[in-house]
């Protein structure tokens, strides 16, 4: 037994002084109080048989005393707050980490998921012994801790009661690494992983967590996998007809058996198109719908089983679209003239092209983009994203070498090494280009080099003070370039790069990563309004609003009046609609145990039994001493 | 002092320490009442002076009691001259004289009868001044003496209705001290009073050495004893609990006792027990008993107990 709240020798110090008062007022108490009666001889009459009980009497005194001193030494007790000494040692350190991942939202356990884990967490929180002390963290995309390591079970239930299901997929390996790093020195360490199991490709990653001698525990939720699930979904504008548009949508059968699927996919709340298909087993279908248009700006999908059934995920029914928006590009041109460059930007209608001579730069009014062809000039404000042909090697963001030229036969002058995955190079093939002469780019170390011949960087690209610009180190008269396909197709993508128009498949964010959303770089923070109508501020680094999003949804950014934008988000994560639960958890060499040692309603402080018992003892007092049973 | 006022109703301060009980017992309308009252006995004494009483005695009253033979030196105003020629023998009318009582009110005024606040005492010369004041309506003989262990005070013999304020006076004196022993108080009385009569005790009858002695002294001296017991109910119900130390308020004897609910009834059982056992040593011994309970109106005290029990008619 150990005292773990005041000292036993303090106790015994105390219990000495409470004891001896108690003892003096009961001495004091026994001094009888004189009544005066009319006739003694009648209670001389009574009393006669009364004297033959004295002892008894005399027991009861003792009796009674013997309450009171019980009662003090109760509460002293209660005081000292004793534990077994087996408690003491049992005293663990307890970090439960709570699935919040979208598929914690499934609906296969009443009312969901996430609400039966909760549940788990409580009866394991009323169950903590009086030593043990718990931390309650929600894992999604983040880890975020709800509480602090206590024991207080009104904390705890708080925390668990604040864990909210989010619309992305979860950082298992975060999670472990943020327990593991809690636990570390603590004793009894113990992590309790409640889950659904449903954790995809963050399970193989969180092997590499060192988790030490920290005891693993797993609390599975769910029962079964019914599901379908819209696991990809954009939209993209033609990038030579912005009217129409495409759209890909992606659903997956996660299912082991075939299922009937409806989808709806709607532009502005309507129903633009309705398509019935059958998924066979683990099947991902995906699914065009080309040659739209329409003046719609949100679009949504939904999937549904036939039959008006719906599956245990909701939340992977939906998926949500922004098309991006049409606008006419402000291009300046200062050249002295380029026939190819000129015929390039005739190619995209929605380019409204301003050519001046170098001698009359710049030109009124604020643009997009200025394309500096063969010139190098002061640049002045309004010019907007640069764009540099053949530039000279004045007023420019970069070093402009040596001239070099194609005089060996052996090794010809182009692009030897290109980054091809660089927007900029979409849809083109620069490997075979032929060059006469040109000049070698030197950026700064962050710029980035995306065509190297094996004399230079001939095209780089990059950014100062939030300004884009891109370098092509040759007259492409002076090459074939101009002669192929390809060029067009470069000059539109260095614009569409520019003014963020993107013709890829991104109109829409992904939860549970983090987003980074064009925004005006004049400002350093935004007002973000999230799916549910909350507004949250985010910062704004190098032009980019940055945000952790975890929720699909329409998201609106604004960084003041009239500079407001609107994207969406979605979950589209095949590995999170695979809801399948599993009953048992292997983290690298650790196989996650069952929980024990939590017995709800066992609380191990003494002390609180201490008082129910000093409760007990002073209502037994009081009814006996009002009976008379003890005086 | 008037009758009222000395009741306690209208007393200078106005009568702010009468209680709402008392209100108009003793006023004009019950003096009436009590003018018609006559006190009786059950016995027949002999007096001093002519009254309303008839005694043994053949005397000088107008009511026809028997004859006797003449003999020299008899009045002759008396002789039954019609008996003399019916029978001729000369024969002497004899008349019930009819002669004065002696009634003596002894009243206990040991200390007990003043236990708690005074109820016993103040009931006790209440009824001492009305029955006295129906006495003295009844041109009996009264006194007045106070007993505790000894005889403490006395109101000579009186007469007269008039008489009454000076009992009034008298009583008001009284104050409750001292320790009871009625037993050597009656000898006292007894000695001190030869002329025979009712002997009224009001006493609560706490008596340490037994509160038969007193009532025997007065038998065995051919009084004859009215007695009326005082009751306080809350002598019987005392409101003690836990551990005390009891003592006579008379004689200072203590008792330690613990008293619980079980004891209390006990109490009570006792008490009650020691009422009866009076009550039925004065029925065995054909001795008057009365009951006073101090709570008990004072109006039905004396025109209905005290009537239906003929001390009254």
């Amino acid at each position: 037994m150990h005292f773990v709240g005041v000292p036993l020798a303090t106790l015994l110090q105390v219990g000495a002084l409470a004891g001896a008062v108690v003892v003096v007022f009961y001495i004091l108490k026994l001094r009888r109080r004189p009544v005066a009666v009319p006739f003694e001889k009648i209670w001389e009459r009574i009393l006669r048989d009364k004297e033959a009980t004295s002892l008894f009497s005399q027991l009861k005194r003792l009796f009674s005393l013997l309450l009171q001193l019980a009662l003090l030494a109760l509460l002293l007790l209660a005081l000292g707050d004793p534990r077994p000494a087996a408690n003491i040692l049992e005293g663990r350190s307890i970090v439960v980490l709570v699935d919040a991942s979208a598929s914690m939202k499934a609906i296969d356990v009443a009312p969901t998921r996430i609400d039966a884990a909760k549940e788990e967490v409580k009866r394991l929180v009323r169950g903590l012994s009086g030593t043990d002390r718990m931390l309650v963290a929600q894992m999604d995309a983040a880890i975020t801790p709800l509480s602090t390591m206590t024991s207080e079970i009104p904390d705890l239930e708080a925390a668990v009661a604040a864990i909210r299901p989010t619309d992305a997929r979860v950082d298992f390996p975060r999670a472990l690494r943020f327990a593991a790093d809690t636990l570390h020195k603590l004793s009894s360490p113990e992590i309790i992983v409640v889950s659904d199991g449903a954790l995809g490709t963050s399970l193989a990653e969180a092997a590499s967590v060192d988790l030490g001698n920290v005891r693993l525990s797993y609390v599975p939720i769910g029962t079964r996998s019914k599901n379908v699930a819209i696991t990809s979904f954009s939209v993209r504008r033609y990038p030579l007809d912005k009217a129409r548009y495409e759209v890909m949508l992606e659903v997956t059968n996660t299912n082991d058996e075939p299922a009937d699927v409806e989808i709806s996919l709607l532009g502005d709340g309507q129903l633009t198109d309705l398509t019935n298909l059958r998924l066979g087993p683990k099947e991902r279908l995906p699914r065009f719908y080309p040659n739209l248009s329409g003046a719609s700006k949100n679009l949504e999908a939904k999937i549904a089983l036939a039959g008006n059934v719906q599956d245990d995920l909701p939340a992977d029914d939906r998926a949500f679209a922004l098309l991006p928006e049409r606008r006419r590009a402000r291009i300046q041109v200062v050249t002295t003239g380029n026939m190819f460059l000129e015929a390039a930007l005739l190619l995209d209608e929605y380019l409204e092209v301003t050519a001046v001579h170098p001698s009359r730069y710049p030109a009124a009014g604020a643009f997009d983009v200025t394309i500096f062809d063969g010139v190098t000039p002061n640049v002045a404000p309004g010019s907007g994203s640069l764009f540099y042909l053949n530039p000279n090697g004045e007023n420019v963001p970069f070093k402009v070498g040596k001239t070099i030229e194609d005089t060996d036969p052996q090794v010809r002058l182009g692009f030897d090494e290109l980054d091809e995955k660089h927007p900029i190079l979409r849809h083109t093939i620069l490997s075979d280009v032929n060059v006469a002469r040109a000049r070698v780019l030197e950026g700064d170390k962050e710029d980035k080099v995306i065509g190297k011949s094996h004399k230079g960087a001939l095209l780089i690209a990059g950014r100062r003070a939030g300004v884009k610009f891109v370098a092509l180190g040759m007259d492409v008269r002076e090459t074939d370039f101009a002669l192929r396909i390809s060029w067009p197709m470069f000059v539109l993508n260095v614009i569409n790069d520019f003014v963020e128009e993107d013709v890829q498949y991104i109109s829409s964010f992904r939860t549970g990563s983090v987003w980074q959303i064009p925004a005006s770089s004049a400002a350093e923070t935004a007002t973000l309004t999230l799916p549910d109508a909350s507004t949250t501020t985010v910062p704004i680094k190098d032009g980019r609003a940055v945000f952790l999003g975890q929720h699909a949804g329409f998201y609106e950014l604004s960084t003041g009046p009239g500079e407001t934008g609107s994207f969406a988000a979605n979950l589209v994560d095949a590995s999170e609609s695979d809801i399948t639960p599993t009953k048992d958890l292997v983290v690298g060499r650790h196989a996650a145990g069952a929980v024990g040692e939590f017995k709800v309603g066992v609380r191990r402080e003494m002390w609180i039994y201490l008082l129910a018992a000093v409760l007990a003892v002073t209502a037994i007092e009081w009814l006996t001493y009002h009976r008379r049973v003890t005086v | 002092m008037g009758v009222l006022e000395f009741l306690g109703i209208r007393d200078r301060a106005g009568g702010a320490r009468a209680a709402a009980r008392d209100d108009d017992l003793f006023d004009d309308e019950f003096q009436r009442k009590l003018e018609y009252l006559a006190m009786v006995s059950k016995r027949v004494f002999s007096g001093a002076m002519r009254a309303e009483r008839r005694t043994k005695k053949t005397g000088s009253g107008i009511e026809f009691a028997d004859h006797r033979d003449y003999a020299p030196g008899d009045d002759i105003r008396y002789l039954d001259w019609h008996a003399f020629q019916r029978f001729d023998r000369l024969l002497i009318r004899l008349y019930e004289e009819e002669e004065d009582l002696s009634i003596y009110f002894i009243l206990d005024t040991s200390s007990s009868m003043g236990f708690g606040e005074g109820q016993k005492l103040r009931q006790a010369k209440r009824l001492a001044a009305a029955l006295a004041y129906v006495g003295l309506a009844n041109l009996d003989r009264i006194a007045i003496v106070t007993a505790t262990d000894e005889i403490s005070g006395r109101m000579p013999t009186t007469r007269g209705k008039a008489r009454i304020f000076r009992i009034f006076r008298f009583l008001s004196g009284v104050k409750a001290d001292g320790e009871t022993d009625l037993g050597e108080a009656m000898k006292t009385f007894v000695a001190q009073h030869k002329r025979k009569g009712l002997a009224v005790l009001l006493s609560d009858l706490y008596d340490p050495e037994g509160f038969e002695r007193g009532i025997n002294v007065l038998r065995f001296n051919r009084f004859e004893p009215y007695v009326i017991h005082l009751v306080d109910p809350r002598d019987g119900r005392p409101d003690v609990r836990g551990d005390v130390r009891v003592y006579d308020c008379e004689t200072g004897a203590e008792r330690e006792v613990t008293v619980t609910a079980k004891v209390l009834e006990k109490y009570q059982h006792a008490y009650d027990g020691y009422l009866d056992e009076v009550q039925r040593f004065c029925t065995t011994r054909q001795v008057s008993y009365f009951r006073a309970d101090v709570d008990a109106s004072f109006d039905e005290l004396i025109l209905r107990v005290f009537r239906r029990g003929g001390f009254l008619r």
